[in-house]
């Protein structure tokens, strides 16, 4: 019999709790265009668990890089909650690298 | 260097938990009239899914564990929706009666998904909402 299982889904759940505040608080303040950072950050994560033996960091790695991908599909309907006046809407947002080009690419939303 | 998949089992585990529960909560509360019978399989399917995770190894016992605590988020996350549908921060199922009685008792909810709008890059003011929810209502 092992805990790992119900840590790791622990972790998981702590993690997701954290992905909805994020996202509301990186579409305010950064918002929407920033999504492929988020998301290049989420596979980077993941991509980079593969190099770590440990399997605890391995997995804390995983979760989060997971964690991050949906968040980035997430920003395009908080961008909109916001513009609907669900959420503050923050119109001194910080221009994300590459943002003309981003602007161009329909974000995700799944 | 040896390479160890487990983190990115963990990460396939987490997303697609994600992305399937955050699609079959939306689409089950739509259509469901009691909604404490999925929400009671959610919870059950978690419990399962947890207790499984103590007798397995390896990937199992990560994705069970991952998939338990997700199913039982899914659970709580079909009351979370049913109170959007009040709030008209999603929109109710005319079919389903459950959902009659909240579009008859919640002047918030209506069947417009507002969400479903590319980006405007400013505010909606209070009048174009009222506009954008008078005009689709009539599809």
């Amino acid at each position: 019999m092992t805990l790992f299982g119900i840590w790791l889904g622990l972790l998981s759940f702590l993690v997701v709790g954290l992905g909805f505040v994020w996202v509301i608080r990186g579409e305010r303040y950064l918002g929407v265009y920033w999504w492929p950072w988020f998301m290049l950050l989420g596979i980077a994560l993941a991509v980079g668990s593969l190099f770590v033996a440990n399997p605890w960091l391995a997995a804390v790695m995983g979760i989060a890089g997971g964690s991050f991908v949906w968040g980035s599909t997430e920003m395009k309907e908080q961008a909109i909650r916001a513009e609907l006046g669900w959420y503050p809407y923050n119109p001194g947002k910080v221009r994300s690298p590459l943002q003309s080009w981003i602007e161009k690419i329909p974000p995700p939303s799944l | 260097m040896e390479i160890n998949t487990f983190g990115v089992v963990c990460a396939a585990a987490t997303f697609l938990n994600i992305w399937i529960g955050h699609v079959s909560v939306r689409a089950i509360e739509r259509r469901t009239e009691r909604l404490w019978q999925p929400m009671a399989v959610f919870a059950l399917a978690g419990v399962f899914s947890l207790a499984s995770s103590l007798n397995a190894s390896g990937y199992n016992q990560a994705v069970l564990g991952i998939t338990g605590f997700m199913l039982m988020w899914d659970s709580f996350e079909l009351y979370r929706q049913q109170k959007r549908i009040r709030i008209g921060h999603a929109p109710a199922n005319p079919a389903n009666p459950r959902h009659q009685r909240i579009l008859a008792e919640f002047p918030g909810a209506n069947t417009v998904d507002l969400l479903d709008r590319p980006i405007l890059g400013r505010q909606y003011t209070a009048e174009e909402i009222k506009t954008i929810l008078k005009e689709e209502s009539a599809k």
